[in-house]
């Protein structure tokens, strides 16, 4: 592409590449060991935030003893961190397009959760529970938009080629994240109560500031990501791509209708998968004769299958295409285990289990979809907008679910739970067949969508030759340019490409 | 029913079923079979010394359900059931308040009785369940025997009945038994929302303020379940996918006779393994309870215990089981000092909860319409293939 660029030199002039000296392929940006290595990092850019996130659940018999709260008390923690989120997460995307841009976006935000984890643990350090809050607050605004960096990150680099697996694997790191949070905090608390001498608010501190070591690994990592990001845009000249549009908050009401379905298969889906997990404890043990341990094991299934089950599906998507076929069977087998677990007495093994790997299926097929369908320039904003909404369902559906236990029981819960499914399936089944009358990209094999990409590439190519010949027609001519065309009148022989009354004779109507 | 099923063939599956099930229950709404009831405290005496008499009469239309509910000793519910409108309850209350010998109440005409059965709230236990195990092996406190209790008069209001009762040791605390006998079928207001039919009546039991003997108290009662013909000899646990009117309780469990081949079930006692902690019960306040296998008891005893018993039965046949409130981990009667527990008493079959039409109709909408969805689209996206379009040709 750029060879073509260095001919036709009347645009903007572009930074001579280095093509002279090959690249090895771990340093190619264009080669895939080199997005193996983006990749690693990505990863790990939310492993601090989502290791971090759990910390109050894997300490909280500590936390609620030392620093002498309640319950009730200790839920506000979480409280701290998911309200504001429903409307911050939006903001954050937004300001991800518009203001820092990914780069420093992702480092701010990093620099968020590390403040937030460090003013939680100086909250528990001083025995203060509203610092606690604070932190958790300050923690919850970097959390989540880090999260939609994480996602724009992914679509940066991955779109059209290992998309879908990145996502799958991002869910199984932040699935690996709470999980050695949840084993090894204990642990970490115990050691550091030896070395203090008792239990006590100043170990739980040391402990949470110890944790939030993996946050200052994560900051680590988005610099690290910020310095590839901005070699691989200075090598492969990236900028030139982009259309200089930016994004406005109004854009939203524009998103493109296939974009609205996909939030509402989000909603409809994730508010049936964890307010469930959250009352699901008590549903085994009443429903099933569950004991505790085993109701709390079938309950932590669906996690522990999507940590390794999400980057195998995730391959998967990869190599089939059809992204709404693979949400579509996501959304059916859910639909499944609900009312396995709603109508029936069989082993609540088979149902969560299935639920687990189809909830590992959504997550790799679905996020990804929404670079599809969204401009570059958009992307940040629609998915901290996706989440926005995702966090605004959770909240608002965990006390729709709790009421409803609390007053009809388990088995309209299941029901309500079911309704919420079928309505993302009615989205879903809306979205196939609106993406199939707009011929979209959506539901496209793989092979084809290979295809395709190699023919936008090439009609990218005749475009950029056509845009420049448009803009040398309503740009006052160039030196050379008049020079050419005095030239052409004379009927001198030019190459073809700088001869502008051929070029006046396929745009007639514009002359006219 | 089944014949408009077999003609709306073509209507989907699903719309079948969902109307289906509307259909069968408006057919049951309308069919709601009614009994007449008439109460009658202490029949043919003014307050009688050691306790009232109840008696409530539902007569059917060919048939007709005495109960009756008395504390002359522990307090006993007694049903008889007969198979002709006219039957008559007669009482010989000097003898009925010697409770020396039987024949102090009958039902007449007795070839009538069809079936009779009735359950004495025997005995309250209280055990130091200090290691949280709630198992009432350990340590037992001196039981509370019912029948040496001061019962109040029946408090009457309709065709709910009050009866409170004191004991020194209980402190200011009392156990209150209310029974509750229906005309038609429904279900109870309070959790946990038994269903009832016009053959059954509702039992409710409390404790309420009862000075506990240790901090880590939990209670236990003694049931006796007493029987001519069929008496009720076995617990069977139905377990139901249905928890819509008991939240988190998926099991009904029935005390009832035993029978040989596929006879109709004569009577039962009905109740679902669950207590409240509090007047007013949210979900948090409720409390496991367990019971034991029922065994057979000395007939004597019973009938030295209720002076119903003693009046109706000549050689009654007992059971007795124990039912045990709170699982290993729930709080202590302590925490709150109230327990409250349902029982429903009925001839014929148990009634049995359905899943509700509510339930059924947001599944037949929540499915249905995704398939709506599929068939307009496939449909939509066919018409459009047949089309035959011009595809435009760009001139040049």
């Amino acid at each position: 592409m750029s060879g073509y660029e260095g001919e036709a030199s009347s645009g903007p002039t572009p930074a001579p590449r280095r093509a002279d000296k090959p690249l090895p392929a771990i340093c190619d940006p264009n080669h895939l060991l080199h997005r193996v290595v983006v990749l690693v990092f990505m990863c790990f850019l939310g492993f601090g935030s989502y290791f971090c996130f759990d910390n109050p659940a894997s300490l909280q018999t500590q936390v609620i003893k030392d620093l002498d709260q309640n319950t009730a008390g200790f839920m506000q923690l979480y409280a701290w961190y998911s309200w504001p989120n429903v409307v911050l997460c939006f903001f954050g995307g937004f300001l991800l397009d518009r203001v820092f841009g990914i780069r420093l976006g992702t480092i701010i935000f990093s620099l968020f959760v590390c403040v937030g984890q460090v003013i939680f643990a100086t909250g528990a350090l001083v025995n203060r529970f509203w610092l606690c809050e604070v932190g958790r607050f300050v923690f919850g605004i970097g959390g989540e938009s880090l999260a939609v960096a994480q996602n724009t990150y992914a679509v940066n680099w991955f779109k059209g080629k290992e998309l879908n697996l990145v996502f799958g694997l991002q869910l199984s790191m932040a699935r690996l994240g709470s999980t050695v949070n949840m084993n090894i905090m204990g642990w970490v608390y115990s050691k550091v109560a030896d070395l203090v001498g008792s239990p006590g608010h100043f170990t739980l501190g040391i402990s949470l500031m110890i944790a939030g070591v993996t946050c200052l690994f994560s900051l680590f990592c988005a610099l690290v990501l910020g310095f590839l990001d901005k070699r691989a845009e200075r090598i492969l000249h990236k900028e030139e791509g982009k259309t200089g549009e930016v994004v406005k908050l109004t854009d939203v009401k524009d998103f493109p209708f296939p974009l609205w379905l996909i939030f509402i298969i989000c909603v409809g889906y994730y508010v049936a998968i964890f307010p469930f997990i959250g009352l699901g404890q008590v549903f085994f043990i009443e429903k099933f004769n569950f004991s505790p341990a085993e109701a709390r094991a079938v309950n932590s299934i669906v996690y522990i299958i999507s940590a390794p089950a999400s980057p195998v599906l995730g391959f998967l998507v990869d190599k089939t295409g059809r992204n709404v076929i693979w949400v579509l069977i996501a959304v059916v087998t859910t639909l499944a285990a609900h009312m396995m677990l709603a109508f029936t007495f069989w082993n609540p093994w088979i149902a969560m289990s299935v639920l687990g790997a189809s909830y590992s299926l959504l997550a790799c097929a679905l996020w990804p979809m929404v670079a599809f369908v969204v401009p570059e320039h958009q992307l940040g904003t629609a998915y901290g907008f996706m989440q926005s909404i995702q966090n605004l369902g959770l909240a608002l559906i965990s006390m729709v679910a709790g009421t409803i236990l609390d007053t009809r029981g388990y088995l309209l819960l299941e029901v309500f739970f079911c309704t919420c499914v079928c309505i993302a399936l009615m989205a879903v089944v809306s979205l196939y067949f609106v993406d199939y009358l707009r011929g979209g990209d959506l539901n496209r094999s793989a092979s084809s969508r290979a295809s395709l990409l190699k023919e936008a590439e090439e009609s990218k190519r005749r475009q950029s030759q056509v845009t420049e010949v448009d803009s040398a027609k309503l740009t006052p001519m160039s030196a050379f340019g008049l020079r050419n065309r005095y030239l052409s009148r004379l009927g001198a022989q030019l190459p073809h490409h700088c001869s502008t009354h051929l070029s006046s004779l396929a745009h007639r109507s514009v002359l006219k | 029913m089944a014949a408009k099923g077999k003609g709306s063939c073509k209507v989907s599956l699903l719309f079948r079923f969902s109307v289906f099930s509307f259909c069968y229950s408006l057919v049951t709404a309308g069919q709601t079979y009614q009994r007449k009831l008439s109460v009658q405290l202490n029949p043919g005496f003014h307050s009688p010394p050691g306790g009232d008499l109840l008696h409530v009469r539902a007569v059917g239309e060919n048939d007709t359900l005495h109960y009756l509910f008395c504390s002359q000793g522990a307090p006993t519910l007694l049903l008889v059931h007969t198979n002709t409108s006219s039957s008559t309850l007669k009482v010989n209350w000097t003898q009925f308040l010697d409770r020396n010998v039987s024949g102090g109440l009958e039902v007449e005409p007795k070839s009538s009785v069809l079936y009779s059965t009735a359950i004495v709230f025997s005995k309250l236990l209280e055990y130091d369940d200090f290691n949280d195990t709630a198992q009432p092996s350990s340590t037992f406190f001196p039981l509370y025997d019912l029948q040496n209790f001061n019962w109040s008069r029946l408090n009457l209001s309709g065709s709910t009945s009050l009866l409170c009762g004191t004991e020194g040791t209980l402190g200011n605390g009392s156990l209150c038994l209310q029974l509750s006998v229906f005309d038609v079928e429904g279900r109870g207001e309070a959790w946990p929302r038994l269903l009832h039919t016009a053959n059954s009546s509702q039992l409710e039991l409390w404790l309420d303020g009862v000075s506990p003997r240790s901090n880590h108290s939990r209670f236990l009662l003694e049931l006796l379940a007493v029987g001519g013909a069929y008496t009720p000899s076995h617990v069977e646990i139905h377990r139901s996918i249905d928890d819509e009117f008991t939240p988190s309780m998926f099991s009904v469990s029935r005390w009832v006779p035993e029978l040989n081949g596929s006879h109709q079930v004569p009577g039962f006692f009905q109740w679902k393994p669950v207590a409240y902690r509090q007047p007013h019960p949210v979900l948090e306040d409720a409390t496991s309870c367990h019971h034991s296998d029922p065994l057979p008891q000395s007939g004597e005893t019973a009938a030295a215990m209720s002076g119903l018993i003693r009046a109706f039965y000549t050689e009654p046949e007992v059971f007795g089981l124990n039912v045990s409130f709170g699982l290993a981990g729930d709080p202590f009667y302590n925490s709150t000092r109230f327990l409250s527990w349902t029982l429903l008493a009925g001839v014929g079959s148990p009634p049995m909860d359905s899943i509700s039409p509510l339930v059924i109709s947001m599944m037949a909408v929540g499915l249905g319409v995704p398939l709506v969805f599929v068939l307009l689209g496939s449909v939509y996206v066919c018409t459009r293939k047949t089309v035959v379009t011009t595809p435009y040709q760009p001139i040049n």
